[in-house]
């Protein structure tokens, strides 16, 4: 309590001075490792690039971005691959950013995960009931409220384990080869539902691809905002909806979309599954943009067209597929921009 | 009013001398008489999951009055002010036993809708935390969900009841985040009064706030307590000392059942803080807690 400092045991032994600098070898060397991975990383991705740029700098023109595809090289154009692209891509969104949200929203908000909660719920059902009968109530009211009670029963034993392997098993789609993806499109799109090898059943396919990348982001920014603002709401005399759907769901609008912009840019390149559902096709007319007609027009998008410009001998068709690959790499530039753009303009310090 | 203030003026050395514990300005004070009561607690239990929180808490909540409840962390007095808007409903796990009852109404009957108990019955919470929108927007959700028009004199008028008004009526349609700490408190304090409630609680509402913010939440809690009943978790027994009406005071217990918080007593701030009843209030008010 007194002059504590004072009382504390000194050192016993001498002062001793301050080590002097000395080399660390190991430091150095391990360093030197890490530099070297980062540029064998940075190598081959500038390898790439500049082999690209070099092949394909030459052909990049407005007329190249405008023209249809054709046997002359010197008049083949992007034009057919860019506008499928399109179509695909509003196809991919239109299946994947309403479903993909909805979900993120209940499995965060309205998904009850733990078993005493489950059991709470099941408590309060019990005793409703029971007052409720004890009141002299009957009827199909009744009946029905003695079926959700039954279900709560077995819920409570079965929606744990079942919410925790939805869990599980998103992340597990997530990591599927797009090629398993493109089979399911050709079997659900093509063979059961009917349509045509076409836009449209690529970009359903497509927009079953990015699915589960779309709710693990959507997912992380919902968990993001802070449980605090939907407690303010609910303190309100809001309902859990209205304080998700008025409150959350705008304040995790910004990263949903950043995720869903990510998500999509990966869609955008992929290859595999349209080819298993549409096969390389060879575009002559210009696909129409109507979404209306998707279902009429040849499966045909970027990737495709760079594939099948690849595939062949001629150095001038490599060359076209070099160009075709800077526009699609520009766009997914382009994407990314967007992407971060809107993250460093909406996010918020909590 | 707190500059007169003071803790431990004369600390009693034996607590079963009645000698004040804490001698302390209440700005605010005045006669209380024995209004009707709000809240009606009677053995109220709190479990979170397996573990016990809170139990065997009897309680009356006064009209027009500002009750504050004190106590140690881990006491239980957030949690049961959670109880009193079925605000725990919505943690998972936690189980409320015992009766409360509201204005004659046991609230946590089956057919009682929760959302309607914490329209009546506002909140207040410890870190501010305003809606990620306009100044505007934050009041006008709580009025919007409960089909109160929005209007520009009523966002005025619960502006003006939050002393808030003169420091934002320029900037109703700008980010309320961009607000200091303290306005982001009466922010929130004015969206609880928006939606015309009964009841406000206040979960330790300057816990987060500089000096200067918290005198201005406190002038006006005692401005608001002529038309609300007011219910305030503070950790700060200056604070509690100096706004309060009546004051209970938790505590915690450690027995084979776990930590939990009880009730250790309630009465007048006044007889809590000059003459408490039970030793582990006495014990706590001077500071030789533990």
């Amino acid at each position: 309590m007194t002059t504590g400092s004072a009382e504390l045991p000194v050192a016993a032994t001498a002062h001793r001075p301050l080590a002097k600098k000395r080399g660390r070898p190991g430091d150095a060397v391990f360093h030197g490792l890490l530099l070297t991975a980062l540029g064998i990383a940075l190598a081959a991705l500038a390898w790439l690039f500049i082999s690209i740029l070099s092949n394909g700098l030459g052909n990049l023109s407005w007329d190249f971005i405008t023209s249809r595809p054709s046997s002359n090289p010197a008049r083949a154009g992007f034009i057919s691959a860019l506008k499928g692209t399109l179509v695909l891509m509003f196809y991919t969104v239109l299946v994947a950013i309403p479903v993909g949200f909805a979900a993120a929203l209940y499995l965060e908000k309205f998904a009850s995960r733990t078993r005493d909660d489950l059991e709470a719920k099941l408590r309060r059902r019990e005793r409703r009931i029971a007052e409720r009968r004890a009141a002299g109530a009957g009827g199909p009211g009744m009946a029905f409220a003695q079926v959700r009670l039954a279900w709560s029963r077995v819920w409570v034993r079965v929606g744990p384990p079942v919410n925790h392997v939805l869990d599980v098993n998103i992340s597990n789609l997530a990591a599927v080869p797009s090629i398993i993806y493109g089979l399911l499109g050709l079997a659900l799109f093509v063979a059961i539902m009917g349509f045509s090898k076409s836009l449209l059943a690529g970009g359903l396919t497509l927009g079953v691809l990015v699915l589960p990348i779309i709710i693990i982001s959507a997912r992380e920014a919902v968990r993001a905002v802070p449980v605090s603002i939907e407690q303010g709401a609910m303190a309100l005399g809001a309902t859990r909806l209205q304080a998700v759907m008025r409150q959350v769901f705008p304040a995790a609008l910004p990263g949903m979309l950043t995720g869903s912009i990510l998500a999509l840019s990966r869609a955008i390149g992929e290859t595999a599954p349209l080819i298993v559902v549409g096969g390389v096709t060879y575009a002559t007319r210009e696909p129409s943009l109507n979404p209306l007609e998707a279902d009429a027009q040849p499966l045909f998008a970027m990737p495709l067209q760079i594939y099948s410009w690849a595939d062949r001998p001629q150095q001038a068709f490599l060359d076209l597929a070099a160009t075709g690959i800077i526009v699609l790499i520009a766009s997914l530039i382009v994407m990314n921009l967007l992407a971060i753009w809107l993250r460093n303009r909406y996010t918020r310090r909590w | 009013m707190s500059s007169n203030s003071r803790i431990g003026g004369e600390v009693s050395q034996h607590a079963e001398n009645r000698i004040p514990a804490m001698e302390v300005e209440n700005a605010g004070a005045r006669e209380l008489v024995d209004g009707p009561t709000v809240f009606d607690c009677h053995d109220v239990s709190v479990q979170y999951g397996r573990s016990l929180a809170l139990t065997g808490v009897n309680l009356a909540i006064r009209r027009n009055e500002i009750t504050a409840l004190i106590g140690p962390s881990g006491c239980g007095k957030s949690t049961f002010l959670r109880c009193l808007n079925r605000m725990n409903d919505l943690i998972p796990g936690a189980r409320v036993s015992g009766d409360i009852w509201y204005a004659g109404e046991d609230m946590y009957a089956t057919d009682v809708d929760a959302v309607d108990v914490r329209r009546r019955i506002g909140m207040v919470f410890q870190k501010p935390n305003p809606f990620p929108k306009t100044i505007r927007e934050n009041l006008a959700f709580g009025m919007k969900v409960n089909g109160i028009k929005a209007s520009p004199d009523r966002i005025e008028e619960v502006l003006r009841r939050a002393a808030l008004w003169d420091e934002v009526k320029d900037k109703l349609d700008d980010d309320a985040f961009a607000l200091s700490g303290g306005q982001q408190q009466r922010l929130c304090i004015a969206r609880a009064i928006a939606v015309q409630p009964e009841v406000i609680l206040m979960d330790e509402p300057c816990s987060a706030l500089d000096p200067i913010s918290t005198l201005a939440i406190e002038e006006l809690m005692r401005d608001l307590r002529e038309q609300y009943t007011i219910v305030i978790v503070t950790h700060n027994m200056q604070q509690a000392a100096r706004v309060s009406d009546r004051t209970a005071f938790f505590t915690v217990v450690q027995d084979d059942r776990g930590r939990y918080g009880v009730l250790a007593e309630s009465d007048t701030t006044e007889r809590i803080f000059r003459a408490p009843a039970d030793k582990r209030t006495q014990d706590y008010i001077t500071g030789r807690f533990g």
